[in-house]
């Protein structure tokens, strides 16, 4: 559900604002808000110019923390704890720090990188070196020859050929080619030629298009002469990029908490110099005004009372006062329902006064991707899985709230699988004698199909009846009323089909469709020529959950497919391996297309009938952290 | 004969849908991947609308099967 908000005007002595800010920054409570209207004697605090020179030098500060924190690998870590009370003095001591330590660190990392590459460099070289080391050796002496290197890819072998041929057009016996095969993917050349006819040559490889391996200069002025230059460099390469990323380690290690500490700090002091302009002054006053959940405005009053006692007073500000206003958004969802907030994510938050419907994807979602997946054995490695990603994901992040979501999912698809029958598709009702509780999904399609449309029924009768609530909440009467319509007639539609397929009895036939022609002109009426078309719509979206039937039964045929292939193994160990490896490949697929298409249902169809976008989300004014951490009110 | 010609119709029900929802999603998926590239934000909404088309082919399935259980 969506907390209720309340607005709140924190005022005080014009000398205090700062005190004040801090105060609210350590709560963490209050959603800044711009005040509209400053009044006749109010104005908006401008920053002083010292203050916006401060603000800049301390973003250049930041950068070269954060720079050096990036390169120690400290980036995404944070200080555990309450944030530590800051001096000017101490801003300006991580200031230095940041500025002294970011070249340093820099070239450390620069070296290294360079070390890296000439270690590739080097080793792109060694199978050429290696094959031709005695050539190379001897080549300085050759005095009157040429001598170039080459390295073609094996599917370019053909080209070697192609060489050969028009060398010995052009040169008669007047060369020499040596070739060998490397392990990989490459093949070397060594081509050996009078130097009288090294021009020509050059030309011949020009046309075949063969290109010869470029020496770099640094190690000499050919292969011969860098060949032992390289072959030393990379005997002591690994000592140097070792005693690098050692001196990195120190470093890291000795600054990288002061590092961590200059950051939080700095980006606090930024958040409040850019909180500032929020407020409104008069020559001896201040004003802040802000949103707070309605249940957290005690905290704040007990808080500034204890701090300032009567010199700054909370006010809390009527509705009325804020009726034109869009406050922000804070969901407030209990315990089981909170991680499908993060389903939520995807989408822009609600706006305030509509509905939150993370409640009722808590229970569909799950419902949806069970019944799609429905395999007691799938479900157990859903769960599995989401236990693992549990513990290796820290509280509050997105990752934790996902694989609570699974487990959960995991849990919904073992019920169905129980329902359905199945274990690895057939395979626990061949081996075991798992017995379907409901229906057998390989037979009993159509009954699949109604189960799936009557849930999809369902869904968009409930999302019709929040869209009444919410276009109420709106105060959009005429959409309300619309809604209304429209549930009435999918009703009244409803039992007309169940009538005719002789579910329910005939006499109810002709009073359901009176209602639906009765019921058109009246929601033309309220929603324009479109709403006939909107009907047909939403009865579209109701067919749309035949999905769920569909994949299902794709769902429970490839398992079934896997297990054939199994028994064609005709081997024991073949058998369970291809078996394995098909129900993992179903696996994938069977946890894939069930999110998708549930969060499909719920965003295109679900949420279509009723949900407004476009809040603003709730950010509190509070002290940094990393971004991944929680934040929880 | 006439298994052929139902088997026939139910590979059609599924074929084409399959074909029109492949056309349509290699080009959302390709103005999708654009999208991404300057806003990662989008990410859920590219998601559901690379879903979108797949009802063809699900609607599809689902005739097909109709076909097959009509015809026994």
């Amino acid at each position: 559900m969506i907390l209720e908000m309340e607005k709140v005007r924190i005022l005080g002595p014009r000398p205090r604002i700062h005190d004040t800010l801090l105060v609210l920054q350590d709560t963490g409570l209050l959603h800044l808000a711009h005040n509209r209207e400053p009044g006749p004697h109010l104005e908006p605090l401008q920053l002083a110019p010292n203050q916006r020179e401060e603000r800049q030098s301390l973003r250049r500060a930041l950068d070269n923390l954060q720079i050096c924190l990036a390169l120690l690998g400290h980036a995404y870590e944070g200080l555990a704890g309450a944030p530590m009370l800051t001096q000017p003095a101490d801003l300006d001591r991580w200031s230095v720090l940041g500025r002294q330590l970011r070249p340093v660190v820099e070239d450390l990392r620069a070296s290294l990188a360079d070390l890296e590459e000439e270690q590739a460099l080097i080793k792109k070289y060694v199978p050429f070196l290696r094959t031709f080391e005695a050539l190379l050796r001897s080549e300085r002496s050759w005095t009157n020859a040429a001598v170039y290197h080459l390295v073609l890819r094996r599917e370019d072998a053909e080209l070697i050929g192609q060489l050969q041929k028009s060398l010995e057009a052009a040169f008669g016996r007047e060369f020499d080619l040596f070739r060998q095969d490397l392990p990989g993917e490459e093949v070397v050349l060594l081509l050996v030629v009078t130097r009288r006819v090294a021009r020509a040559v050059e030309r011949v490889l020009n046309e075949v298009r063969v290109e010869e391996v470029p020496v770099p200069a640094s190690f000499g002025r050919s292969l011969a002469d860098a060949a032992p230059v390289m072959l030393e460099r990379l005997e002591v390469i690994p000592a140097e990029m070792a005693g690098l990323r050692a001196e990195i380690e120190r470093l890291s290690n000795r600054y990288g908490l002061e590092l961590q500490r200059g950051r939080a700090a700095m980006r606090d002091r930024i958040a409040e110099l850019e909180a500032l302009p929020f407020s409104l002054v008069t020559e001896h006053a201040f004003v802040i005004e802000g949103w707070l959940p309605a249940r957290e405005e005690a905290k704040l009053r007990h808080r500034l009372a204890s701090d300032f006692g009567e010199n700054v007073i909370v006010e809390a500000m009527t509705p009325q006062a804020w009726a034109d206003e869009d406050p922000p958004v804070l969901l407030g969802n209990s315990r089981f329902v909170r991680p499908f907030e993060a389903v939520m994510k995807l989408l822009p938050p609600p706006r305030y006064g509509s509905v939150d419907p993370t409640p009722l994807v808590a229970l569909f979602f799950p419902l949806f991707f069970g019944l799609i997946l429905g395999d007691v054995a799938y479900g157990v490695a859903v769960i599995a899985l989401s236990l693992l990603a549990h513990t290796r994901s820290d509280e509050g992040s997105l990752m934790h709230s996902l694989s609570e979501v699974g487990a959960v999912c995991g849990v919904a698809a073992i019920a169905f699988g129980l329902a359905f029958g199945e274990l690895l598709g057939d395979l626990g009702h061949r081996e075991f004698g798992l017995q379907p509780l409901v229906l057998n999904r390989e037979e009993a399609l159509l009954p699949l199909l109604g189960l799936a449309i009557g849930l999809g029924f369902i869904h968009i009768l409930l999302g019709l009846a929040l869209g009444v609530v919410s276009a109420r909440r709106m105060h959009d009467r005429r959409k309300a009323r619309a809604r209304a319509l429209t549930v009435g007639m999918l009703l009244a539609g409803g039992v007309d089909i169940l009538a005719l397929l002789g579910y329910l009895p005939h006499a109810v036939l002709l009073p359901a469709a009176a209602g639906l022609v009765l019921g058109l002109p009246l929601l033309v009426h309220c929603e324009g020529f479109i709403a006939p078309v909107e009907l047909l719509s939403t009865m579209g979206n109701v067919l749309s959950y035949a999905r769920l039937m569909a994949l299902g039964t794709a769902s429970v045929m490839l398992a079934v497919v896997a297990n054939q292939l199994s028994e064609a193994a005709g081997h024991l160990l073949l058998g369970v391996l291809v078996g394995l490896l098909f129900h993992m490949l179903n696996l994938v697929l069977g946890v894939f297309s069930p999110t998708i298409h549930s969060l499909r249902l719920h965003y295109v169809e679900f949420f279509g009938k009723f949900y407004v976008s476009g809040g603003v989300p709730y950010r509190p004014f509070t002290h940094w952290r990393p971004e991944g951490e929680a934040t929880s009110t | 004969m006439e298994t052929a010609v139902i088997a026939l119709a139910a590979a059609v029900a599924v074929g084409l849908p399959a074909l029109g929802t492949g056309l349509a999603q290699s080009r959302i998926g390709a103005a999708g991947a654009a999208s991404l590239v300057e806003k990662p934000e989008l990410t859920g909404a590219i998601i559901i609308m690379l879903a979108i088309p797949e009802t063809m082919v699900i609607l599809g399935f689902v005739v097909s099967v109709l076909i097959m259980l009509q015809a026994g």
